[in-house]
C-alpha cells in the first residue's frame, strides 16, 4: 500500500500549457501516472503535445473525465488561489499545489476552503507525491532518475523542502530500503497538509513500517507532531532530520529559511524543535546519511 | 519586509488608526513644531531599540538638538538611523496590546489582544479568526466599542496590505475612552511586496556558498558549520534557475574578499538542470577578478549531472581552477569536510 497516490490516482492538471505544467505532466506520463486533462481558461479545446486534452474550467474538465480524483496546480502566483477554489468547489479530493510564493493570505482562504469540503489540500511549494513504483504527481523524481532513487519499500518521507525529497529517498534507498510515500509539503508559513495530518495517514498504512521527516526552522508544524507523538497517537517510528540548528548560533538578528511564525509561544527555533521531538521519542538524524543508520536500529 | 515604524503609522492613518501628533526629522536641528514633552524614536528595524537606548523623553525644546544628535550617531544592532520620529508624549490611562498575525497551530489569522501593552504577544490571549462565506472577521468577543474600531481598521489593514503581522504595542487607552496607536510594528507578505527577491546573507566567515534549495541551504550551513568551517554568505536558490540566474548569484557571492574555499553543494535534484546551473556558475566564475585559486568543492547530482561535470573537468584542465567534484556516491556532509580540510592546508 501506499498513501495519497498510487495506480488508481487520475490527474487533471490545472496549467497543463504553461512550462513547467506541460513538463510536469510529460514526466507524470513516463512514468505511469494516468494524466486524463488539463485546464488553462482560454485554451480549452486545445489538446497537448501529449496527447491531454485541454479545458477552460475544472467544471467543464470533469464534465467528461468524472473519475478525475487528483488536481495539481501549476500556475502563476496570482492565479492560484482561483484554481484551487475551483478544484475544492469541485470536490476533487486531493489537491497539490507546486506553485512557489503564493501570498499568505490566499492559502489562508485555500486552507478554510479545503477544510469546509473536506478535501486534502497539499502546498503550496509542494514539490509534489510519489508513491515508489506506482505513481507520481508533481516534479518530484525526474525520469533520468526516478528509478533509481525512488524504490518500493517500507518507508514514509515527508519533507518541507522540495530538493530533501530526492536527496533523502536516494540514501533510503542505497541503504536497500525503500519508500512507499514520499510527500513534499512545502515550507510556507501555512501550508494545507502539514507533518502531523501526513504522519497520521501513514499510521494507518499497513505497508509503511517508519516515518522519515525533514523540518526546518520556523514555524511550529515539527511541535506539534510531537505534541501528538507525545499524546500517544501515532505508534510508528519517526526519525526526523532539522535544519537551521547552527544558523541559530550565528550573530544576526536575521531568521534564515521560510517564513517563521509570530505566534508561537517560545516554538519554532530548531533547538525547540529537536528537543521537543526528542522528547516525544523521534530518532533525531543530524545528517541525511544517518537516516538509514537510524531506520535500521528499529526495523 | 519589515517596516520602519514610521512607515508602518503611515499605513495606521491610512485605514483610520489614530497616532500621536509627530514630526518626522533627517537631522538635529530640524525644526520641532510640537508641543512638549516628546518623545524622540530612533527609526530603525531592531526589536532591541528601547533597551539599546534609542528612545528618549525630551521635556523641554532647548534639549531637543542635544538629544537627538546623540539618537543619529547611536548605532542600534548594526544599523545607523536616517530618521527620527519625534511625537507628542501622550498621557493615557491604560497601555494595551494588539496584533493580527498567522498562528501556525490553527493555520489561520488570528487576533492576539491583552491588556498589559509592553509585555507583547506571550502574554496575550490568541482568538482565531472566524471564516464566513470568503472572508476573515474577527471574532465575537467584547473589547470598548473605540478599540473594536481600532482593531476593524486593522483588519482591513492586514488584508488589503498583505500583512503577515499588524501590531500596536502599545495601544494607548485614554481618559477620555479613545484609543492611540504607541509603535507600529509591521511585516508585510515578500510574496507580494518582493517576489523576485532571493534570500541572501552576508556572514562573518571565509567559505562562500553557492547551496542549491531552501531546505538544503539551511542543512548545510549546519554540515559546514558542524565540521569547523565559517560560511561567508547564505544564499537560497531553488527551482530550475537559468544560467543567467546563477552566473548572478555567483558574481554576488565570490565577490568578497578574503574567501579561502567555496562549496557548490545540492542534494539530489528532482528537475533542475544541473549542467545549466553549473554552467551559469562557471560563467560567473570567469569574471571574478582575481582569478580565484582557491579550493572550489563541486557536489551535484540530478539530471544531466555527468554532462555537467565532463564540462567542468575541461574548463579545469584549460582554465586552471582547483575544482573537485563529487556525486552521489560522496556524501553532502562528506564534501563540507574535504573542503574545510583544503582551505586548512591553504
Amino acid at each position: 500500500m501506499s498513501i495519497l497516490v498510487d495506480e488508481n490516482t487520475k490527474v487533471l492538471v490545472q496549467g497543463i500549457t504553461g512550462k513547467e505544467g506541460s513538463r510536469a505532466a510529460r514526466e507524470m506520463l513516463a512514468y505511469g501516472t494516468k494524466v486524463l486533462a488539463g485546464v488553462t481558461p482560454g485554451k480549452g479545446g486545445q489538446t497537448t503535445e501529449d496527447g491531454i486534452p485541454v479545458f477552460n474550467s475544472v467544471k467543464e474538465a470533469l464534465a467528461q473525465f468524472p473519475e478525475v480524483n487528483c488536481a495539481l496546480i501549476v500556475v502563476p502566483p496570482q492565479f492560484v488561489l482561483a484554481a484551487a477554489t475551483e478544484s475544492i468547489e469541485a470536490n476533487i479530493p486531493l489537491i497539490d499545489i507546486l506553485t512557489e510564493k503564493v501570498p499568505v493570505a490566499q492559502v489562508a482562504t485555500m486552507i478554510a476552503l479545503a477544510r469546509k469540503q473536506g478535501v486534502v489540500l497539499v502546498g503550496p511549494s509542494s514539490v509534489g507525491i510519489i508513491s515508489s513504483g506506482k505513481a507520481k504527481i508533481g516534479s518530484i523524481g525526474s525520469s533520468e532518475l526516478v528509478h533509481t532513487i525512488f524504490t518500493p519499500g517500507n518507508i514514509g518521507v515527508i519533507s518541507k523542502s522540495g530538493g530533501m525529497t530526492a536527496e533523502i529517498s536516494r540514501i533510503i534507498s542505497e541503504a536497500g530500503l525503500g519508500q512507499s510515500t514520499v510527500i513534499g509539503i512545502g515550507g510556507d508559513l501555512l501550508i494545507g497538509a502539514d507533518f502531523l495530518d501526513i504522519v497520521r495517514l501513514f499510521e494507518k498504512d499497513e505497508d509503511t513500517k517508519a516515518i522519515v521527516i525533514f523540518g526546518e526552522v520556523g514555524g511550529t508544524y515539527e511541535e506539534q507532531l510531537a505534541a501528538a507523538m507525545e499524546a500517544g497517537t501515532i505508534t510508528k517510528t519517526v526519525v526526523a532530520l532539522i535544519a537551521g540548528q547552527f544558523s541559530e548560533k550565528l550573530p544576526q538578528d536575521t531568521v534564515l529559511g521560510h517564513a517563521g511564525a509570530i505566534v508561537s509561544k517560545g516554538r519554532g527555533s530548531a533547538a525547540s524543535k529537536v528537543a521537543s521531538l526528542q522528547k516525544a521519542g523521534a530518532l533525531i538524524a543530524n545528517t541525511p546519511e544517518e537516516i538509514p543508520v537510524l531506520l535500521h536500529t528499529i526495523l | 519586509m519589515k517596516l520602519l515604524e514610521y512607515q508602518g503609522k503611515e499605513l495606521f492613518q491610512k485605514y483610520g488608526i489614530t497616532v500621536p501628533t509627530s514630526a518626522l526629522v533627517e537631522n538635529p536641528a530640524a525644526e520641532i513644531p510640537l508641543r512638549f514633552p516628546v518623545v524622540l524614536k530612533s527609526q530603525v528595524l531592531s526589536g532591541n531599540r528601547k533597551k539599546k537606548g534609542g528612545i528618549k523623553i525630551v521635556e523641554r525644546k532647548e534639549d531637543c538638538f542635544k538629544k537627538l544628535e546623540e539618537l543619529f550617531t547611536r548605532e542600534i544592532d548594526g544599523e545607523l538611523p536616517q530618521k527620527i520620529l519625534v511625537e507628542e508624549k501622550v498621557s493615557f490611562i491604560k497601555e494595551w496590546y494588539a496584533s493580527l498575525s498567522y498562528d501556525t497551530d490553527q493555520r489561520m489569522p488570528a487576533l492576539a489582544v491583552s491588556e498589559k501593552g509592553g509585555a507583547g504577544i506571550e502574554a496575550a490571549e490568541i482568538f482565531p479568526l472566524e471564516f464566513t462565506r470568503d472572508s476573515w472577521q474577527l471574532p465575537a468577543k467584547s473589547f470598548p466599542l473605540l478599540m473594536q474600531r481600532v482593531l476593524n481598521s486593522l483588519l482591513e489593514l492586514f488584508q488589503k496590505e498583505y500583512a503577515l503581522l499588524a501590531e500596536i504595542n502599545p495601544l494607548f487607552e485614554l481618559a477620555d475612552g479613545s484609543f492611540i496607536a504607541g509603535d507600529a510594528k509591521i511585516i508585510l507578505d515578500d510574496n507580494v511586496v518582493n517576489p523576485a527577491d532571493r534570500p541572501y546573507l552576508d556572514l562573518p566567515g571565509d567559505i562562500a556558498i553557492l547551496a542549491s534549495g531552501g531546505g538544503a541551504s539551511l542543512l548545510n550551513l549546519d554540515i559546514l558549520m558542524h565540521h569547523g568551517g565559517n560560511p561567508a554568505n547564505y544564499v537560497e536558490y531553488s527551482g530550475n534557475p537559468p544560467a543567467a540566474v546563477v552566473e548572478e548569484l555567483t558574481i554576488k557571492v565570490l565577490s568578497r574578499p578574503g574567501l579561502k574555499g567555496c562549496w557548490v553543494v545540492g542534494g539530489t535534484a528532482n528537475f533542475t538542470d544541473i549542467y545549466e546551473t553549473l554552467l551559469g556558475f562557471v560563467q560567473g566564475l570567469r569574471k571574478i577578478s582575481p582569478k580565484p585559486t582557491y579550493p572550489i568543492v563541486i557536489r551535484r547530482d540530478g539530471p544531466r549531472q555527468k554532462e555537467a561535470f565532463a564540462m567542468l573537468k575541461e574548463v579545469a584542465e584549460k582554465e586552471g581552477y582547483d575544482f573537485h567534484l563529487y556525486g552521489p556516491e560522496t556524501a553532502m556532509s562528506e564534501s563540507a569536510r574535504i573542503l574545510v580540510e583544503l582551505v586548512s592546508k591553504t
